[in-house]
């Protein structure tokens, strides 16, 4: 596994343990199963760009970008990418 | 006139049945699809024994065929119990053995998640998805079984405007969840007040924010019923998302919105561009906890030529009191008045020497009307301690609500401001939280020797819940044992998001906990904010940050 979504997966298995739920699929709907609300989708955000050094305009907090582990990991590969063709 | 909720329904859907009745991702229905499915849902209950009185539970997220079952159900003479999926199955349990329901419509993951516990009251169930459900012995049917009955009316029963329409369990200060029950009478009341008073029209299109257990819901669904308007279900998935929750206002071209005020703090801080944009939306409601002044002047200045209410009330009474906020008065508002008693209601300030309060006095609201609760369900002692006879009225017998809440009357218009609870009972995100419940919970773990919830202030949220715990042992629990331990117990909205452990709790003089003590530390701590909370942490700072 890579290493972005093993620092993903760390990130929302942790939020998920101060919601008492104890296992998170990479697929699992992340609203659906109480794991992100409208709190922890901040802490999500921040998280994201501490660790990756990317930027998540307001415009972009949207479900499909943060509905999974997977659907998170696509995000942040997608702003990294766009990150290194502009270098 | 309806005299029952479902006659909304039944009259609407003569004058428009090709209007769009209810909206949700991928379906939706027409009035005469809502009153043909709730007909014949109807049948269906009867054909099982159902009657009137009976309580059937509705236990799934938000879809189209949930309203469907809301109205089959009330068609039926049954009262409907609507239940968070997002609880844990052993509360839900617990609510359906409380109320002794007789059947449960739900989806098929939700109904899994009953299979292990006895459940003797109910008889059956229908499952509204395709999920398959294994084991158990309930006897369940896809909800596609309703096509086998007439979409016809069922034939006439008796029936009285003061039969229960639904029953909503919120937060117990003993450590279990209680049941008000509201009638027809009770859910009209209010209704026909906010038709009168928002002037819902055919062509309005209402947003529906809140939890179909949570009573804001009641808005949403009858009154756009009730107009021949349309009600749009906010995806679950979009709501904690600011912009994805802007652009379903947009797309659906809501006209009314209803919600907690921590709804729209999201959308104020976070999709503020979208806000202005928005061109069909003609009318603002909110209720559930307090608007932030500084945050209300913002929306005022996004939406400028939107009407904007605070609509106050305890579930008891549905809405008892509302302001309709004034912007040339917003800038020397400390804060939002909580406003006068809606029409067919009558609420006043008891004071502390059992009088009524003139302008300017302080006390307990008390709410007197049509609309107020007869009480909880199975609980006649605590139905005793707040739906009480009413000592000013000498001349007949009537019952009034005590909400608990402290007021002051403000002017001869009858305005009331909102001071504070007299008891635990906490609001975050616009839920009733009672600590004590939280309290039970963490109590419950063997490892637990005291424990006390707190609720410490917060803008955006109301209030956020700290625990603080004293352990049997040095390793007898930890944080994350406890927190999943009353993840099975509790909803997570009451989850603490910060545990302290400290080797015993301070006690007053009476050897109780010393909450008072507690309570200001935590508070005063707070200055150490936001690294102290696990939750709020990054959030807030990111928040902080984009305010200034």
């Amino acid at each position: 596994m890579n290493e972005t979504k093993q620092q993903i997966r760390d990130f929302v298995l942790n939020l998920a343990e101060q919601k008492g739920i104890t296992t998170v699929a990479d697929g699992d709907n992340l609203t659906q199963n109480g794991v992100v609300d409208s709190l922890a989708i901040f802490r999500v955000i921040m998280f994201l760009e501490d660790t990756f050094g990317i930027r998540v305009p307001d415009e972009e907090i949207l479900t499909e970008n943060f509905e999974s582990v997977e659907g998170i990991e696509r995000f942040v590969d997608a702003k990294l990418a766009a990150k290194a063709s502009r270098r | 006139m309806a005299y029952l909720l479902n006659q909304l329904l039944t009259h609407s859907a003569e004058r428009y049945p090709d209007n769009l009745a209810i909206w949700a991702v991928g379906k939706s229905l027409t009035y005469s699809d809502l009153d043909r499915k709730s007909n014949q849902l109807a049948h269906l209950l009867r054909s099982r024994g159902v009657k009137k009185g009976d309580r059937i539970g509705l236990y799934s997220p938000k879809s189209v065929d949930v309203v469907a079952g809301m109205f089959g159900i009330l068609k039926a003479g049954g009262v409907y119990v609507p239940m968070d999926v997002q609880q844990p199955a052993q509360r839900a349990a617990y609510l359906i053995d409380n109320c002794e329901m007789k059947a449960v419509l739900g989806s098929g993951a939700a109904i899994q998640g009953l299979q292990s516990f006895p459940l003797r009251s109910l008889e059956f169930g229908l499952v509204l998805d395709d999920v398959a459900v294994t084991g158990g012995s309930l006897e369940l049917q896809p909800w596609s079984a309703i096509a086998n009955f007439p979409g016809e009316a069922v034939p006439y029963f008796q029936q009285t405007t003061t039969d229960l329409a639904y029953i909503l369990y919120t937060s117990g200060s003993t450590g279990r969840p209680k049941g008000v029950m509201i009638s027809h009478q009770n859910a009209l009341t209010f209704v026909n007040w906010c038709a009168g008073t928002f002037h819902v029209q055919p062509e309005d299109r209402l947003s529906n924010h809140a939890p179909l257990h949570f009573d804001l819901s009641v808005f949403d669904v009858y009154n756009a019923i009730e107009a021949g308007a349309s009600v749009h279900m906010v995806p679950p998935q979009a709501a904690p998302f600011p912009a994805s929750l802007a652009n379903f206002i947009d797309s659906q071209a809501i006209t009314i919105w209803y919600s907690v005020p921590s709804a729209l703090i999201l959308l104020i801080l976070h999709a503020s561009t979208q806000l202005q944009a928005l061109k069909r939306l003609r009318t603002v409601l909110f209720a559930g906890e307090i608007f932030p002044m500084k945050y209300l002047r913002r929306l005022a200045e996004l939406l400028p030529n939107v009407e904007m209410y605070n609509l106050y009330g305890p579930t008891e009474t549905n809405v008892c009191t509302y302001y309709r906020v004034r912007r040339e008065l917003l800038e020397s508002q400390e804060r939002l008045p909580i406003g006068k008693a809606c029409e067919n209601t009558e609420a006043f300030a008891v004071t502390d020497s059992d009088e009524i309060a003139g302008i300017g006095g302080q006390g307990e609201l008390y709410v007197r009307g049509p609309g107020v609760t007869c009480g909880y369900w199975g609980d006649p002692e605590k139905t005793q301690k707040t739906v009480v006879p009413n000592r000013f009225e000498p001349n007949f017998r009537e019952y009034v609500y005590r909400t608990g809440d402290l007021v002051t009357l403000m002017d001869e218009e009858g305005n009331y401001d909102f001071l504070g609870r007299r008891d635990s009972m906490i609001k975050s995100r616009g839920y009733r939280i009672e600590l004590g419940e939280i309290e039970a919970a963490m109590l419950s773990h063997p490892g637990v020797q005291e424990a006390i919830a707190l609720p410490l202030p917060d803008e955006e949220v109301g209030a956020r819940i700290k625990a603080i715990i004293s352990p049997h042992s040095k390793d007898s629990v930890t944080t994350a044992a406890l927190l999943q331990h009353c993840s099975m117990r509790i909803p997570k909205y009451m989850l603490p998001e910060l545990i302290e452990f400290r080797e015993s709790l301070p006690k007053t003089s009476t050897g109780k906990i010393d909450r008072v003590r507690l309570a200001s530390e935590s508070v005063a701590a707070m200055g150490n904010r936001p690294k102290d909370f696990q939750n709020g942490g990054p959030g807030e700072a990111r928040l902080t940050e984009l305010k200034n």
